[in-house]
C-alpha cells in the first residue's frame, strides 16, 4: 500500500492567472521602462523608484497601489504615477509617497489622488513619519474631461497630518501647484539644486501676466532657500536621501547616533574678549553637539538666527541660536518666524530645545517696523510660551532687551538657565542707555570719532557693573559655567528630563511659515 | 590669480588693518566692518599680499561689496 506524500510538487513555475498578475507588476518597473529611465537620466535625474531602493531598507517597502492606472483608458501610466507604501528607513518606520515624474510628469490625477487619500488616512492612523517626494505638475489636464469635481481629499489630509506625525518632503526637479502644495505643507522641506518649484507653473504665469519663464526661472531652488520656503538645500538625490535618513533620526528619540564627542576645549577661546567683536555662532553649537550630528534648518534664510537639529550624547535636540555674525543677532521680522516654527517643530514632536542667547535685542528702525515686527516677534513668545517641552538655556554674551527675554529668559521658565563668564545683561544696549543718560556730554564732542570712542568707553563702565557674576550674585542666573564644560551641562539637563509619556493625539500644529 | 574679498554684512568700515603690499596668513583680520554696533572682521581664508584696497575707513558699505583685493 502506498502512501500519498505531503511533500509539495517540484515548482512548475507559476500558473497563468499568477503570470498575468507578475506581467502586470512588472511592467510598472524602471528595467522594463527604458524609455521613461533613459528621460529621467537625459535631465541627470533619478527615478523614483530608485530613491526608493536608496532609502527604504532592503525587503521592507509594501508598496499600495501598483496595479492602478489611469482613470483615463488612453493614458499610459504605471502606477498612475504615485509610488506609495510603508517601510523602514534604518529600522524605523516610515509611510513613503512619491510621484513618478516618468508618469505625465509626475501630474496628480483622479486616481492618484484616491491613493494618496487612502495612504495619508493609513499614515495618520499608523501615526508613520511620512516622507514625500513631490516632483509634479500638478493636476494632469488629460483627465479633466473625466471628472474635474475637486473631490480629493489629499491636500487637506496632508494639513491634518500636522505635529501628528513628522512630514518631510523632498523637491527634486519642477514641483508646481497642487504638487507644490503638499512640499508647502511638509514639516520640513528639502531640495535639491536642479528643483524648481512654485504654486503657479509656466503655463499660468505666462497666461496671467504675459512673462514667458521657465520653471528654473520662475522657481529656483536657491531663491527658495533664500527667502526661507526650502529648509535644506543638497546637491542632488543622494543626498537628499541622506538628508532625509539624517532628518527622520531626530524624531525616533534617543539612542541613534554615534555619540562621538567634539573638541569642547575649543569652546573657551570662541567669544572674543571684545565684546563687539562678532563670532560664527555655529562654532559654538559644534562644541557641543555630537560630531557631524548638527542638521541646520534654513541656513540661508534669515540669518541673524541659527536653527539646527543636533544631538548630544545621542539625544536629539533642537538648537535655537543667535548669529552675531548678522546684524550682531538683533531679532528682526524673518528671524522671529525662523525661530518661531522650529519651536513648534521641536515642541510638537516632544524634542527638548537649547537656546543660545547672544543677541541686542529685536532690531530698530523704520524699515523694520513697517515688516510688522510688532507682530512677527510676538510669534517667537506666542510659539515658547504654550510650549511644554523643556529647554534650558546658555547666554552666550549679550543678552539685553526683549530680544533676551524672548530667547529662554528666566520668565519663559527654562528647565536650566546658566552664563558664560562672558554674558552680559540690560534692559537695553548700554551703547543706546548713554547715548540717552549721556547726551550733552557726548553731543558736546565735535570729532566723531572721539565721540564715539567716550561712547564706548561709558557703556564699558556699564558692562562692567552686569557681568554673569554679577547675575549669579543677584540669582538671576541657575550658574555661571566654563565654556569648555557646556556639552556636559547640556547632558545633565537631558538626563534631569522625565520620559516623554506616549502620545496618541496631536498636541499642536507647527506653522507652515 | 588674485582674489575679491567681499564685505559679509551692510555696514560701516571701522578699521583696515592692512595696507597695499602687506602680506596676511590664513585667519587674519584684514578689515573690521561695523554693523549694528558689532565688529565683523573680515578674514583672508589663507596666506594672502594686498593688492588694492577699495574702500576707507568710515564709509558706507553694502552686503557683497568688494573691499579688497588680494593675491593669490
Amino acid at each position: 500500500m502506498s502512501r500519498k506524500k505531503s511533500t509539495p510538487a517540484p515548482d512548475e513555475g507559476p500558473r497563468p492567472d499568477l503570470t498575468r498578475v507578475l506581467e502586470a507588476k512588472a511592467k510598472t518597473l524602471d528595467e522594463n521602462r527604458p524609455e521613461a529611465l533613459a528621460k529621467r537620466a537625459a535631465t541627470g535625474h533619478q527615478t523614483i523608484r530608485q530613491n526608493i531602493t536608496q532609502l527604504i531598507d532592503p525587503d521592507s517597502f509594501q508598496e499600495y497601489g501598483q496595479l492602478a492606472e489611469p482613470a483615463y483608458q488612453k493614458l499610459n501610466g504605471p502606477a498612475d504615477g504615485l509610488v506609495m507604501g510603508t517601510g523602514m528607513v534604518s529600522g524605523a518606520r516610515v509611510g513613503f509617497m512619491g510621484y513618478d515624474y516618468t508618469v505625465h510628469a509626475g501630474t496628480q490625477s483622479i486616481i492618484n489622488h484616491a491613493k494618496a487619500d487612502r495612504f495619508l488616512h493609513l499614515v495618520e492612523s499608523l501615526r508613520l513619519p511620512l516622507v514625500l517626494w513631490a516632483d509634479g505638475g500638478g493636476w494632469r489636464p488629460y483627465e479633466n474631461n473625466i471628472n474635474s469635481r475637486d473631490y480629493e481629499e489629499t491636500f487637506a489630509m496632508m494639513a491634518q497630518l500636522s505635529g501628528l506625525v513628522p512630514t518631510v518632503g523632498v523637491v527634486s526637479g519642477r514641483c508646481f501647484a497642487g504638487n507644490a502644495n503638499l512640499a508647502g505643507l511638509c514639516d520640513t522641506l528639502i531640495a535639491t539644486r536642479k528643483a524648481a518649484l512654485g504654486m503657479g507653473g509656466p503655463p499660468l504665469v505666462e497666461a496671467a501676466l504675459g512673462i514667458t519663464l521657465t520653471p528654473e526661472e520662475l522657481g529656483p531652488a536657491e531663491m527658495h532657500e533664500a527667502c526661507g520656503a526650502v529648509d535644506v538645500l543638497v546637491d542632488d538625490e543622494r543626498e537628499a536621501i541622506d538628508c532625509v535618513r539624517r532628518y527622520l533620526s531626530f524624531f525616533l528619540g534617543p539612542g541613534r547616533s554615534s555619540d562621538e564627542a567634539p573638541d569642547t576645549a575649543a569652546l573657551r577661546r570662541l567669544v572674543p574678549e571684545n565684546p563687539r567683536r562678532a563670532y560664527d555662532v555655529r562654532k559654538v553649537i559644534e562644541g557641543i553637539a555630537d560630531l557631524d550630528s548638527v542638521l541646520e534648518l534654513r541656513p540661508r534664510f534669515a540669518r541673524a538666527a541659527v536653527t539646527a537639529l543636533a544631538k548630544v550624547q545621542g539625544v536629539p535636540v533642537g538648537v535655537l541660536a543667535n548669529q552675531p555674525m548678522h546684524q550682531a543677532g538683533a531679532i528682526d521680522s524673518p528671524t522671529s518666524d525662523k525661530l518661531a516654527r522650529f519651536i513648534q517643530l521641536c515642541d510638537a514632536h516632544d524634542i527638548p530645545m537649547l537656546y543660545l542667547c547672544d543677541t541686542p535685542g529685536l532690531m530698530v528702525g523704520p524699515e523694520v517696523e513697517a515688516t510688522a515686527l510688532v507682530r512677527h516677534s510676538s510669534r517667537i513668545l506666542n510659539a515658547a510660551v504654550n510650549a511644554t517641552t523643556p529647554f534650558m538655556t546658555v547666554i552666550l554674551r549679550k543678552a539685553y532687551g526683549l530680544g533676551q527675554y524672548m530667547m529662554g529668559a528666566l520668565p519663559l521658565k527654562p528647565a536650566l538657565l546658566v552664563g558664560w563668564p562672558t554674558a552680559e545683561f540690560g534692559a537695553m544696549g548700554f551703547e543706546g542707555a548713554v547715548k540717552i543718560t549721556h547726551k550733552a556730554e557726548l553731543e558736546a564732542i565735535p570729532d566723531k570719532k572721539a565721540r564715539l570712542e567716550r561712547e564706548r568707553e561709558l557703556a564699558d563702565g556699564l558692562r562692567a557693573h552686569n557681568t554673569a557674576l554679577g547675575l549669579a550674585g543677584r540669582y538671576e542666573l541657575d550658574d555661571v559655567i566654563d565654556p569648555a564644560d557646556t556639552r556636559e551641562v547640556v547632558i545633565r539637563f537631558l538626563g534631569s528630563l522625565p520620559p516623554v509619556p506616549p502620545r496618541t493625539g496631536r498636541k499642536r500644529t507647527i506653522d507652515n511659515w | 590669480m588674485s582674489r575679491e574679498i567681499q564685505s559679509p554684512v551692510t555696514g560701516t568700515v571701522w578699521k583696515i588693518e592692512v595696507a597695499v603690499g602687506g602680506q596676511a596668513d590664513a585667519g587674519d583680520d584684514l578689515i573690521i566692518v561695523e554693523s549694528m554696533k558689532m565688529e565683523i572682521p573680515v578674514v583672508t581664508d589663507s596666506e594672502c599680499v594686498v593688492k588694492e584696497i577699495r574702500c576707507s575707513e568710515g564709509d558706507a558699505v553694502t552686503e557683497g561689496q568688494v573691499l579688497l583685493v588680494v593675491d593669490p
